[in-house]
């Protein structure tokens, strides 16, 4: 877990859980509260005993009172499913820190949090890997099982495990925003909290993407990430830009002049991703690789209700 | 190969800017971006939708239109027709004379006047057969460029052009100019000039489209318009210089006046001139040898040309007269107190021997047996081969007139004088009648190949002249005119334009002309020829010729009253009652594309620097 995240902040999140705003539906036990009846110390209801049931659980003092049998249901606990769809495509390599490196300590954040409740956390990294040459088979298998052994995780005891795959986890290749999240949802047996952590940078748009986790019974949680220079660019005069995914150019006369429209074109793009995901319910989070985490993670996430 | 306008070659100038501008061109720089999405949204936002909204800050774009609309502007040739000259044929006459100097106009008038010129040959409809022809008016009227509708050639002319330092010629170049339009209804002349032309009198019944372009505003000058040197009356060791300065100045000026001999300074003092007149000065001064006096007037005004003037100044020579008579007291008194050099002999006869002794020879009623070759005094003779016959006479001949502009009849008057008997002849062609009665001149000036001849009608005894004031006065000036020396004298003083002639004794094949502005010149001149001649005399100022070993020196002056008065004439007066007024129209189908062109480069290199600025 060496620098992933600092020990004061992981401290802090200790005391923190996700606030699931639905209950569990995972078949696993786990802490949450759910619809499932089953064992626990929590008293839910109380049912006719029918043949078959265990007695273990019938109420002899009314069985006392009124000479039936009542049998006493208790809520079961079941875990909270937290699925984290991370970003690792080539664009998230910038920045400085990276953009990259900054959704990492998010996810692992986030991983640790939920570790912490005794909650599953599943993380998607997208695009899929692909390998591109014999050189890189090593490398290529060597971070398709730090991938497989992040598709699930559960336990604190995990958590340190979980910090050093993310810590050796690569970016790179293109990313398809919106089938990654689809996939992601078919992936899912059951709905929980899914978090995002990209720069929702896709020229295809983000919007079918966020709509299936939305459709899927997901408590979203989106949390967009922009690096200084995007925000911000320091570079003028007579540019010809090429974008690291697809390769495509894109000339640009800029001047000090145009900094403000810039800016209030990242705004314009910013703001409408916030209203999108207001209007689904989608907690939506714009942060800059340049700044601090703690804000985020102690300050943002708390106020928003991620986590409590 | 020729260039109609070699002046565009100026624009190659821009050459190295254009290579300047490719220099600071900057390439594109490329980078890599995460993303160029976030650019693309910018690029979308800030090249907004509305197709008026694009143009809106893009100065760029407006200033390629102001460019491309000046080059088309340019391309079109445009031209403005203000008054446009119709005439096919346009004589251009260019005033070169010295008024043209002054320099209240600027750089001078001459410029000016040839600015315009070179403008109304800009605006020459070629292309409707207009053609043109520049005469230049200085010391002679010169067609610099005969008719024509090459404008490079026309420009040339004009620029060829030199003013120089003599007085006012128009007349000459009108008439040339005037034969050149005649019966030519469509053409005209155009005349580039300060108006400062005495007289034009003969144009007045001329049918004579003439469109004159008044030059000058000003009319700050003095100048000398008179400058002499006589033996001192008082004093005839020293000589006299009589010097006359106009003022044309509404205002009364003090001027410097200097002399100087052979470049020495001699005597300087400061004259009063009163406004709008004349102001003679009288300055003695002593002369060992043959030598040029120059005076200079130092005053501020607009023409420098009429500030100096130079005269020829040779010691006096005795004059050996001979007079022939059978006594005539009166004219023996008066040639004797002629002048302080004069010699007087009297004899009976002119005879072969006499021949080349004397520089003057006075006949009084005397018919010689030889007739002299040098200059004559005839009184009351009549050689067949002087006059027409019949030669008869007349009693009592009352005197009429008498040309008392003459110098001849400097401060003679024949008022109350009375002839008893006179000849009658008819007005001879080599001379000019200065006093006439009604059926005949009485008395007759002029030049016979190299002789000059004063031919009195009348014997002077038979008359009241003698005892008139008039009677020696005229002697005086008949000595003083008849003397070689004061023609010799005259000769090495000419106006500016004048030719110089100078008989040669000897025969000599080279001439070394040094003119004043030092330059040196050399002339072949023929073995036959008796006589040199330079006309070269545009400027004034002191001119030295060797001719062989002998050297001689004249000076040409403008000393003219009416080219000093440099006030521009609003109106040109052709005798009584024509005139023609100044004209301020401008002559137009002036071609504007260079400004056009020249304004769309500057709109360009504008365009150039903003584009750099906003990507700095």
């Amino acid at each position: 877990m060496a620098g992933i995240l600092t020990p004061q902040v992981l401290r802090r999140l200790e005391q923190f859980q996700l606030i699931a705003a639905r209950r569990a539906k995972s078949s696993a036990k786990g802490e949450r509260k759910s619809r499932a009846r089953g064992q626990s110390v929590e008293f839910a209801d109380y049912r006719n005993y029918v043949l078959g049931d265990d007695l273990r659980y019938l109420d002899w003092n009314l069985y006392g009172r009124l000479d039936r049998l009542f049998l006493k249901l208790y809520e079961e606990e079941r875990e909270l499913p937290v699925r984290i769809f991370l970003d690792a495509s080539e664009s998230m390599l910038f920045g400085s820190p990276s953009k990259f490196d900054f959704a990492r300590q998010v996810a692992a954040a986030i991983g640790y949090v939920a570790l912490c409740g005794f909650d599953r956390v599943s993380l998607h990294i997208f695009p899929e890997l692909q390998a591109t040459s014999d050189a890189e088979m090593l490398n290529f298998s060597q971070q398709m099982a730090i991938r497989g052994a992040l598709r699930s995780v559960r336990g604190k005891k995990s958590s340190l495990q979980y910090f050093a795959n993310l810590t050796a986890l690569k970016a790179g290749g293109a990313a398809d925003f919106n089938a990654s999240l689809k996939r992601g949802v078919l992936e899912s047996r059951q709905a929980g909290v899914a978090v995002v952590l990209s720069d929702f940078l896709d020229p295809a748009g983000y919007e079918p993407g966020l709509l299936a986790l939305v459709g899927r019974g997901f408590q979203v949680n989106a949390i967009q990430i922009l690096s200084p220079e995007e925000i911000n660019p320091g570079t003028f005069g007579d540019l010809r830009l090429v974008d690291s995914e697809s390769g495509a150019v894109q000339e640009v006369t800029f001047g000090k002049y145009r900094l403000a429209a810039y800016q209030q074109a990242v705004a314009n793009y910013v703001q409408r991703l916030r209203e999108f995901c207001k209007a689904r319910g989608v907690h939506f989070f714009s942060v800059n690789s340049g700044e601090s985490i703690e804000d985020l993670l102690l300050r943002q996430l708390r106020t928003a209700e991620m986590w409590g | 190969m020729n260039f109609l306008t070699p002046l565009a070659f100026w624009f190659a100038l821009t050459l190295p800017a254009v290579v300047v501008f490719y220099l600071l061109k900057r390439k594109r720089v490329t980078r890599v971006v995460a993303s160029t999405l976030l650019w693309q949204r910018f690029l979308a936002e800030t090249q907004a939708s509305a197709p008026l909204q694009r143009l809106r800050h893009n100065w760029l774009l407006l200033l390629q239109l102001l460019m491309l609309l000046l080059l088309v502007l340019a391309l079109a040739r445009p031209y403005f027709s203000g008054k446009s000259s119709d005439g096919k044929l346009q004589v251009v006459v260019l005033d070169a004379s010295a008024s043209m100097q002054s320099t209240d106009e600027s750089p001078s008038r001459f410029e000016k006047a040839r600015k315009e010129a070179i403008a109304l040959v800009n605006a020459l409809a070629t292309g409707k057969g207009g053609q043109m022809v520049v005469l230049v008016a200085g010391a002679n009227a010169e067609v610099r460029q005969s008719a024509t509708s090459e404008k490079a050639a026309l420009r040339r002319a004009l620029e060829g052009a030199r003013v120089t330092d003599s007085s006012t010629r128009l007349a000459e170049a009108l008439r040339v100019a005037e034969t050149l339009i005649r019966d030519r209804p469509d053409a005209e002349i155009h005349l580039f000039s300060d108006g400062a032309i005495p007289e034009l009198a003969e144009f007045e019944t001329r049918e004579m489209r003439l469109i004159y372009h008044k030059v000058g505003k000003g009319g700050r000058n003095a100048g000398i318009i008179a400058f002499d040197v006589k033996p001192n009356p008082e004093d005839p060791s020293k000589r006299a210089l009589f010097i006359s300065v106009a003022n044309h100045q509404p205002q009364s000026i003090d001027a410097r006046v200097e002399i100087a001999f052979e470049g020495q300074l001699v005597e300087t003092k400061t004259i009063t001139l009163a406004p709008t007149n004349t102001t003679p000065a009288v300055f003695i001064a002593s002369q060992a040898r043959d030598g040029v006096f120059t005076a200079k007037l130092i005053t501020e005004d607009d023409l420098k040309a009429d500030d100096q003037a130079s005269v020829v100044s040779l010691m006096p020579q005795p004059i050996r007269v001979l007079l022939v008579t059978r006594g005539n007291r009166f004219l023996e008194k008066a040639l004797a107190a002629a002048g302080p050099n004069v010699e007087l002999s009297t004899a009976a006869d002119h005879s072969a021997a006499d021949a080349g002794r004397h520089e003057l020879v006075v006949l009084d009623d005397v018919v010689p047996s030889e007739w002299p070759k040098g200059n004559l005094l005839a009184i009351n003779v009549a050689p067949t081969n002087w006059f027409e016959p019949p030669v008869g006479g007349i009693e009592a001949p009352p005197i009429v007139n008498w040309k008392n502009t003459h110098p001849l009849l400097r401060f003679v008057t024949f008022d109350n004088i009375q002839v008893a008997k006179a000849l009658q002849v008819k007005s001879p062609g080599w001379g000019v009648s200065l006093v006439d009665a009604p059926q005949s001149p009485l008395v007759v000036a002029g030049e016979m190949g190299r002789q000059r001849v004063i031919w009195i009608g009348f014997d002077t005894l038979e008359s009241t002249w003698p005892l008139r004031i008039s009677f020696p006065i005229f002697v005086a000036n008949a000595v003083d005119w008849l003397n070689p020396a004061t023609a010799k004298a005259e000769q090495f003083l000419i106006k500016a334009g004048d030719a110089f002639r100078l008989p040669l004794a000897s025969p000599v094949t080279e001439a070394v002309v040094t003119v004043p502005d030092g330059s040196v010149q050399k002339v072949p001149v023929g073995v036959e020829s008796t006589e040199f001649v330079w006309g070269d005399t545009g400027r004034q100022g002191v001119y030295r010729v060797q001719l062989g070993t002998n050297q001689v020196a004249f000076s040409a002056n403008l000393l003219d009253a009416a080219e000093s008065n440099i006030r521009p004439r609003e109106t040109l007066d052709l005798g009584r009652f024509t005139q023609v007024k100044a004209t301020t129209e401008r002559d137009a189908n002036l071609e504007w594309w260079r400004w056009f062109a020249l304004a769309g480069l500057g709109v360009m290199l504008g365009e150039w620097w903003w584009f750099h600025r906003r990507t700095a």
